[in-house]
């Protein structure tokens, strides 16, 4: 324990290089900030509405930051997994269809059996995170078959599934629920069986599903297994030197798969529960994963890897979300919160691309240097 | 452009010209350290000057300032009497200098001479015209090479070739080598030696010739420099020295040279132990159909050292990667201890008892991202943990021992393993593979590239290791290195072994004929 308190604190003591990468934080953000204050008062609005609204929708308005916690929940989940297959330096970018995927997975057990329970409950999420894992897998089983670029095939199993989902929800026998005497325009399922709803945390009026917890637990847990387990160690040997990897015993199958797998497994979790949570009115509908599978994966890229990182960040995403909503009632475009937050990231990656850039120099100068 | 090597002397020439290059003064520091401290030389047009130090000595800060990639402190270049500025290598190419660098500058996916032209600004990109060129600059210095190569696929004395190709195309007056030989094979050093004669006596040019290797300089050169420590401790001209002279200058004391005194103590030694490693008919064919391995049998037995004596390029790096998993053998068995090994299974020669020092410790030695502890621990992940839980004071404890013991200067196990120097590094991954206590240790070009005290430690590990019943594998293109260390030689040629001799009872004209190919 001493020691991990040591190196912690032997961390936070900045140096020369840390202290200029805070400024270029700092800096970047501001700049954003002003572009995206500037293209908002372009835009024909005032800034300081805007800002309110979003601060408004996001936390000051009553129950707002129950609702902010809400989305953070499947970011958070999704950024977590996405974090697990890029340390064993695998690159998954379809988090948007296994999120998908798991969401449709649940939505058989959870809106199906009726009235449902607890352990329904249980076996959606969990079909849920299995539905999801397939969903990657598939892509992993390729690239360990044939060598088929995990990027790509991750990439387009979304366009898939979401050509799947939307299958489902044409026919009665699958997941549409038919409601007689009306012509089915709404395609979407029948509500979660009220026994098989994720329990709801009121907290001063501000209600959020048992998500909340659950994704926070999985951050600190992934946390732990990353940084604390011969698993995680692999995994990082695996991502940052796959031949080191390999002679120490390493196999990229059995490692890389189980990064894959995990990463389908969480993004596949976070559909489900986000159905179980009660997201669009607790029902299933082709559009249902609504980019948070996109947005997760930003949330990993921008908290660097870092399970413990993606926490705050998935909350600041989650804040632009639920605060965006306010920007319409406000008369100012919500389509600009979009705009905002890809400025935020990009800003997010300027500073460390420039250390990155900065160490490799010096790491070549030293190469050279010592011959 | 500008012209500063026509100089007319008008008359008997009774002024002697200035000289092609001339440093002085010349300090450089980096934080407390003077990499280069009033540093004055001289080189002539006509001579190849060798410029010889130990790793850190400031040969390749000075070389490196000369060509404008380091500015230095204070100091002046001259350049045929003429003061120069120089910022940039572009610059340095505009006033003549050129220099081929230890790590190679090229692009694998490219062709040859897609990447001889890499640099040009011109904005067409003539390809006959380029292939041509590659061809001219071949033909006239002996350095044959196919232009349509891609560079990917070449061994490193042609990639050095497509350098020097590169390098020589602009006509530099002044030709400056960072160790060139390192990666080299002693043909490859021979013919690349030609070729600087030739550019000093046809064309007149300077070289420099930038080393840590005796033998090379007393071969090459017309005169040496000698540094230490960031400065010129002894200059002269090459006929007029020796080895030791040279040796006792460069390091500032008396070392144990490479004579064969050290390997009598021990000859003979480990002949009759049993055997820890046996290769019986081990074939590799590369996915392409190419033979890599060709029936190789080879057997190490416990506390003797076995030297693959070879050119490079007949199979050596194959042979390494299958004793560490990196390959599988498409016929024939790899036993350790007696015992068959699944070859190309991860980790599956590290378990059954093989150490590897890899040739390129950066390829499959370490994890440059990862911290020096982490790095320690990677073979043997499973004695600091419990039930998958890495116990991190364990790993550090173990970490801070084998540092100790191994004497790797690093501030802390916690650093990441990019920020120690290649020697370091080197002592790194032989502390952790000999940590495991292995049955046979399999050393790759293991002095590549380090200095000669480094070079001197590496032996002396190798031969506890052997004392204490390793079996070593010592895989080296270098001769002397291997007469130096191994009790047995075998050798090497186009994947597989063709002779062997003990080496107490070595022929070195048997030794020689069995290397190229002709025994």
């Amino acid at each position: 324990m001493r020691v991990v308190l040591r190196s912690a604190i032997g961390r936070l003591r900045l140096g020369r290089d840390q202290r200029e990468l805070a400024l270029l934080y700092v800096a970047c953000l501001v700049g954003a900030l002003l572009v995206s204050l500037l293209l908002i008062e372009v835009n024909g609005s005032s800034w300081t509405r805007a800002v309110n609204a979003l601060v408004d929708g996001a936390f000051q308005n009553p129950g707002r930051w129950g609702e902010t916690l809400r989305r953070t929940a499947p970011l958070l989940v999704v950024a977590v997994g996405s974090v697990v297959a890029t340390k064993a330096g695998i690159i998954n970018i379809g988090q948007e269809g296994q999120l998908l995927v798991g969401a449709m997975g649940g939505a058989f057990i959870l809106t199906l059996v009726q009235p449902g329970n607890p352990l329904m409950l249980v076996l959606g999420i969990a079909l849920g995170a299995a539905a999801g894992a397939l969903w990657a897998g598939l892509a992993g089983a390729l690239w360990y078959w044939r060598r088929i670029p995990i990027v790509l095939s991750t990439l387009l199993l979304v366009y898939l599934s979401s050509q799947m989902a939307a299958f489902t929800l044409t026919r009665g026998e699958l997941l549409l629920n038919v409601v007689p005497g009306e012509p089915n325009r709404l395609l979407q399922s029948a509500e979660v069986a009220p026994g098989s709803r994720l329990g709801i945390i009121e907290v001063f009026g501000n209600r959020f599903p048992l998500s909340v917890p659950v994704a926070l637990a999985m951050a600190l847990g992934f946390g732990w297994l990353l940084s604390r387990t011969t698993w995680g160690f692999r995994l990082k040997v695996l991502g940052l030197n796959p031949r080191t990897a390999q002679r120490a015993g390493v196999s990229d199958v059995r490692y890389g798969m189980s990064a894959i797998l995990v990463s389908g497994a969480t993004a596949g979790m976070a559909g489900a529960m986000m159905l179980a949570g009660g997201e669009s009115q607790y029902k299933f509908s082709s559009g249902f994963s609504s980019s948070v599978g996109w947005d997760g994966l930003l949330v990993a890229l921008v908290a660097r890897n870092s399970p413990l990182l993606a926490v705050p960040v998935a909350v600041v995403f989650a804040a632009l979300r639920s605060g965006s909503t306010f920007l319409s009632v406000a008369g100012i475009e919500a389509v600009l919160v979009d705009v905002v937050r890809a400025l935020l990231v990009v800003a997010l990656f300027i500073p460390p691309a420039i250390s990155d850039l900065r160490r490799k120099r010096r790491a070549l100068a030293s190469l050279t240097e010592r011959t | 452009m500008t012209q500063p090597d026509v100089t007319v002397v008008v008359g008997g020439g009774a002024k002697a010209p200035s000289p092609a290059v001339a440093i002085r003064s010349i300090t450089k520091s980096y934080g407390a350290l003077r990499a280069c401290d009033d540093v004055s030389m001289v080189l002539q047009a006509g001579r190849i000057h060798g410029i010889l130090g130990q790793n850190g000595a400031g040969k390749s800060t000075l070389m490196k300032i000369l060509i404008g990639l380091v500015t230095p402190d204070s100091g002046e270049i001259h350049l045929a009497g003429e003061r120069v500025q120089v910022t940039s290598p572009q610059q340095a190419a505009d006033l003549g200098i050129g220099m081929v660098h230890q790590h190679f500058s090229l692009v694998d996916a490219l062709t040859v001479w897609e990447n001889v032209v890499l640099g040009d600004r011109s904005s067409r990109l003539d390809a006959d015209r380029a292939r041509a060129l590659v061809a001219e600059i071949g033909g006239r210095y002996g350095l044959g090479i196919d232009p349509d190569a891609r560079v990917g696929t070449l061994t490193a004395g042609q990639r050095q070739r497509v350098e020097i190709v590169k390098c020589l195309r602009r006509n530099p007056r002044v030709l400056i080598f960072d160790e060139p030989t390192s990666v080299l094979t002693m043909e490859e050093s021979e013919q690349l030696f030609g070729v600087l004669r030739q550019v000093v006596r046809d064309e007149g040019g300077t070289v420099a010739l930038v080393s840590h290797r005796l033998e090379e300089v007393l071969k090459a050169t017309d005169d040496v420099v000698i540094m230490r420590d960031g400065r010129v401790v002894a200059e002269m001209p090459t006929s007029g020295t020796s080895p030791d002279e040279l040796a006792r200058a460069m390091v500032g004391r008396d070392v144990r040279l490479r004579t064969s005194d050290a390997h009598h103590m021990r000859s003979g030694a480990g002949t009759d132990g049993d055997v820890a490693l046996r290769l019986s008919g081990v074939t590799v064919r590369s996915r392409r159909g190419g033979t890599e391995l060709d029936g190789l049998s080879l057997t190490v037995r416990a506390g003797e050292i076995v030297g693959v004596a070879g050119a490079e390029g007949n199979g050596q790096r194959v042979l390494a990667d299958v004793l560490s998993s990196l390959r599988r053998v498409t016929s024939g068995t790899v036993e350790v201890g007696g015992a068959a090994v699944d070859t190309g299974r991860a980790g599956a020669m590290a378990a059954a008892g093989i150490g590897v020092v890899p040739e390129d410790r950066h390829d499959s030695g370490c994890v440059l991202d990862m911290t020096v502890a982490e790095n320690l621990a990677l073979t043997s992940l499973d004695r600091v943990s419990s039930r998958g839980a890495l116990d991190l004071p364990a790993m550090r404890e173990s970490a801070e021992r084998l540092i100790a013991q191994f004497g790797v200067s690093c501030p802390s196990p916690d650093v990441p393993m990019w920020t120690l120097s290649g020697g370091n590094q080197q002592r790194v991954v032989l502390a952790r593979e000999l940590s495991v206590r292995p049955k046979v240790l399999v050393a790759a070009q293991p002095t590549r590239g380090l200095d000669v005290s480094a070079i001197e430690y590496m032996g002396d590990r190798l031969r506890e290791a052997a004392a204490d019943g390793v079996g070593v594998l010592l895989i080296s293109s270098e001769l002397d290195e291997i007469l130096h260390l191994a009790d047995r030689i075998v050798v090497i040629y186009k994947g597989a072994i063709v002779g062997e001799m003990p080496n107490e009872a070595v022929d070195m004209a048997r030794l020689g004929m069995l290397i190229g190919g002709a025994a």
